[in-house]
């Protein structure tokens, strides 16, 4: 497991999402990264459905197609649980609404947020191109990039922004949150499943600022 | 027409309408005028006095014609209880117009009814001539009468049957009898009834049986056609007094399928032709003991299993060898699996599998085939892994749910292990490629073997010891290799020392000085390093001896690039010289004054060894060829001595054991 940073990549006006999608891998085929499959994370919130007025809470149940055979469960305090795919079927039950009663969590729809798109490999870094869409509405584009070889972040850390700089831009300027905060310990899978929850919060917030207008 | 109503009526209109209704008939049957209608003012009296004033209409109805009438009349038979459209009939008599139409069905001509019936009855004539006609004519059907059970012609027959009815019914009520007799008349605390029941414990702690029906089926995991079967011994015993070791009150019925025993016989042969593969000899199995009917139910089991496990366990083998995508064809062939693992040799695995009913064979063929038992070993133990794997789930796991994943896949999910790690998990080998490996270890080793062992008996002069590493794997043995001269162990600098590292392909050796150096499976190549080595270890000797001694090394070389080539590798040699030779001597020839002369003990030795070339010691004998020591060059004296003429030694003829001895001999000689 190496280390891996996730970054929002900014659509100028006036183009298209699948145009920016274009041309980064236009750009990085010409780095010499090769086309393995296509990938894809996504992200279903719950919410806790308390009778008693108790504070609210917040299941994020993401799944990452890097790990497929887990499921990762964040709470909004950001307890991360790390599980089997299994995990799904749990929540289900626990969303479920038996005999009149309601289930203990309900799914809010509408909030299904995914990331898909290609996968490259070039030699030891993987980097991913997703175009960010909920509810089949185009949001944003989260590239991903992830050196292998290493797992603590502040010894890579330096590498990974050349490498993305080059190709990106000055969009790389600051390591994102999860690694920063552990940069002398191992890098986790559930820290990358914690930076794509971030980003997509994020384009949930866009969405909620611009409906208004 | 004026109508007198005689009557005295109180004016109800029931009985006046009665009135009515009858005056009215009486009118019909006036005869009239033809054809015409009136208005008749009636004017009913009652009494004197006008009641009502009546407005009626006369029609004239045409007395009904002959066919009319006589469709009435027809109406009026009754042709069986099945009528229904006569109903009105009886209204029709009485009859006024409204009462009249409601007789006849709409839509009905009169004599549709009366069709039906005569339908019907000419159907019931026609069967009746047909039957007629079958009885009389006997053309196409003929009636028969039904058999009536025939009687035996002979009475001496039937007789004959009887009896033996009543003889088979007889014996089968005998044996009955005796055997609840016999039952009875058990002497002795445990009647054979619970004998059975303990032999049936017994059984069942060994295996799994399970009852169905009126018998008891042991159970079985390969698919197998045929059930073992557990029944109470019921013939009688010979010997009702005598011991009972051969008598046992539980019998197992075993499938004829696996009848007799059977073995997985492995072995592995050099073929000459490697592409030889389509001229196979199919094995004949030779004939062995079967158990007898007699024995104890366990050893019976016991062996049907073990034919039931070779069975599987071949059928797997050549399922395998069948989709295997390998680079060197498997060949099935009946009970046969032929594959290459090296070119030239060969592998055969052949299910031997013998009923024990036929002929045993002549000749033991045993001798010539050279069984590998110990892989037939390990092809049982793969077999028997795979089949605990199935059925015995790592814990932790309900009682209830005895199949599950592997305890790695179920740490898969909470590890977050990626994509190639799971692959790699489910990349699995299976029984064929696993023995094919393990059957190409075991001809590596045993060729290395073979080879160090020949080595060592050829090569006296320095001893050649194998040590062999204790701990190794089906797939990997290690071995060290250790040369020394016998007497002089005590110089460990001069061992010369080789690890080799048997592998599945090939070998890996690692010299003294941590060279690597990889091998094939060929055994020439194992013993070309084994032969250089020992070269090698002449000069290391040689290096050391002379520093023992006293001796100089002018110089050493590992590898030298003069002299005839080797067949492989390359020779060393040594330069040696004798000590006290570099100091010049005073000598005072004649009572002269002192003079500084080159020394006199100008020996030296030449060794040089190859693989191949062998070993040869060369000697000064003169200096003729020596450097003047006037040379203004030479600083150091110790070159004076280079040149000279060299011979060689016959090694034969100096005394000693090897060449650390006759070396050793020479040198305190020459010193």
């Amino acid at each position: 497991m190496g280390v891996v940073c996730v970054y929002t990549f900014p659509v100028p006006e006036g183009k298209s999402g699948q145009q920016v999608v274009d041309s980064l891998q236009r750009q990085l085929e010409l780095l010499g990264a090769v086309k393995t499959a296509n990938f894809s994370v996504d992200c279903e919130t719950y919410q806790s459905n308390n009778p008693t007025g108790a504070a609210q809470r917040i299941l994020h149940v993401l799944h990452n197609s890097e790990q497929p055979a887990s499921c990762f469960a964040i709470l909004d305090n950001g307890t991360t649980l790390v599980a089997d795919v299994l995990f799904e079927v749990l929540v289900a039950k626990l969303t479920q609404s038996k005999s009149g009663k309601d289930g203990y969590y309900e799914r809010r729809k509408g909030l299904k947020i995914e990331s898909k798109g290609p996968r490259f490999e070039l030699s030891d870094f993987i980097v991913k191109i997703g175009s960010v869409s909920m509810a089949s509405n185009f949001k944003g584009i989260l590239v991903e990039v992830e050196y292998c070889p290493c797992a603590i972040p502040g010894e890579c850390w330096e590498l990974m922004k050349e490498m993305m700089q080059s190709f990106m831009g000055t969009v790389v300027e600051n390591p994102p949150m999860a690694v920063k905060n552990k940069k002398d310990q191992f890098y986790t899978p559930s820290d990358t499943v914690a930076q794509y929850l971030e980003h997509f919060n994020n384009f949930r917030k866009a969405v909620v600022n611009q409906s208004p207008r | 027409m004026t109508l007198r109503n005689n009557r005295e009526s109180n004016g109800t209109s029931i009985v006046y309408d009665e009135w009515l209704a009858q005056t009215l008939i009486q009118l019909e049957h006036i005869p009239s005028a033809n054809n015409f209608n009136n208005t008749i003012a009636l004017t009913v009296f009652n009494g004197s006095k006008p009641q009502s004033a009546l407005h009626c209409v006369t029609m004239s109805i045409l007395p009904l014609s002959m066919s009319e009438c006589l469709a009435k009349s027809a109406q009026k038979i009754d042709f069986g209880e099945e009528d229904e459209g006569i109903e009105g009939k009886q209204t029709s008599e009485e009859g006024t117009t409204e009462k009249e139409e409601s007789a006849f069905q709409p839509s009905l001509w009169p004599w549709d009814s009366v069709r039906n019936k005569l339908k019907t009855s000419l159907t019931e004539i026609g069967v009746l001539l047909d039957v007629l006609n079958i009885a009389k004519e006997k053309k196409y059907m003929a009636i028969v009468q039904v058999q009536q059970d025939t009687s035996e012609p002979k009475s001496a027959l039937q007789l004959l049957a009887k009896k033996k009815g009543l003889n088979t019914a007889a014996s089968v009520l005998i044996s009955g009898a005796e055997r609840l007799k016999r039952s009875q008349e058990e002497k002795g605390g445990v009647s054979s009834h619970d004998k059975f029941h303990i032999e049936l414990l017994k059984l069942r702690q060994n295996w799994r049986l399970k009852k169905v029906g009126n018998s008891i089926i042991a159970g079985s995991r390969f698919w197998q056609g045929g059930t073992f079967e557990v029944t109470k011994t019921t013939s009688l015993p010979s010997d009702q007094e005598g011991s009972t070791a051969q008598q046992y009150p539980l019998q197992v019925v075993i499938p004829s399928e696996l009848e007799g025993s059977s073995y997985l016989q492995l072995e592995i042969k050099s073929v000459p032709d490697s592409m030889d593969l389509m001229s196979v000899t199919l094995q004949v199995p030779d004939g062995f003991g079967r158990t007898p009917l007699n024995a104890h139910w366990q050893s019976r089991l016991d062996t049907a299993q073990n034919v039931l496990f070779c069975k599987e366990l071949f059928a797997q083998l050549a399922r395998e060898a069948v989709q295997l995508k390998s680079n060197v064809p498997h060949v099935v062939v009946s009970n046969q699996i032929i594959t290459n693992i090296f070119p030239g040799v060969q592998l055969s695995i052949v299910l031997c599998h013998s009923t024990g009913k036929g002929d045993k064979k002549t000749g033991p063929h045993s001798g010539k085939m050279d069984h590998k038992h110990v892989l037939e070993h390990s092809l049982h133990q793969l077999l028997r892994e795979v089949h605990h794997r199935t059925l015995h789930l790592a814990a932790p796991h309900p009682v209830t749910a005895p199949f599950g994943m592997s305890k790695r896949r179920r740490l898969a999910g909470p590890t977050a292990m990626s994509r190639s790690d799971l692959k790699e998990m489910s990349d699995s080998e299976t029984l064929l490629e696993q023995i094919i490996k393990q059957a190409r270890h075991e001809v590596l080793r045993q060729r290395t073997m073979s080879v160090i062992d020949r080595l060592a008996g050829e090569i006296p002069d320095p001893q050649i010891m194998a040590h062999w590493s204790c701990l190794n794997s089906p797939l990997q043995s290690n071995v060290k290799i250790i040369i020394t001269s016998n007497g002089y162990e005590g110089m460990r600098v001069t061992w010369q020392s080789l690890d080799l590292e048997i592998g599945v392909d090939g070998i890996l050796v690692t010299t003294k000085d941590r060279r690597t150096l990889k091998l094939s499976f060929q055994e020439k190549e194992v013993e070309d390093i084994i032969r250089w080595q020992v070269s090698q270890h002449h000069i290391a000797l040689s290096q050391n001896l002379a520093r023992l001694i006293g001796w100089q090394v002018l110089s050493y070389n590992g590898c030298s690039g003069v002299g005839e080539m080797e067949g492989f590798a390359c020779a060393s040699s040594i330069q040696l010289v004798a000590p006290n030779n570099d100091r010049l001597q005073l000598v005072a020839p004649n009572n002269d004054r002192l003079q500084l002369v080159a020394p006199y003990n100008d020996r030296m030795l030449s060794v040089r060894s190859g693989p191949t070339s062998g070993l040869h010691v060369f000697l000064k004998i003169d200096s003729s060829g020596n450097l003047d020591p006037s040379l203004s060059s030479l600083v150091d004296p110790k070159w004076l001595n280079l040149g000279g003429t060299f011979r060689e030694l016959d090694l034969e003829q100096i005394e000693g054991r090897n060449l650390a001895t006759k070396l050793e001999l020479i040198m305190a000689m020459l010193i």
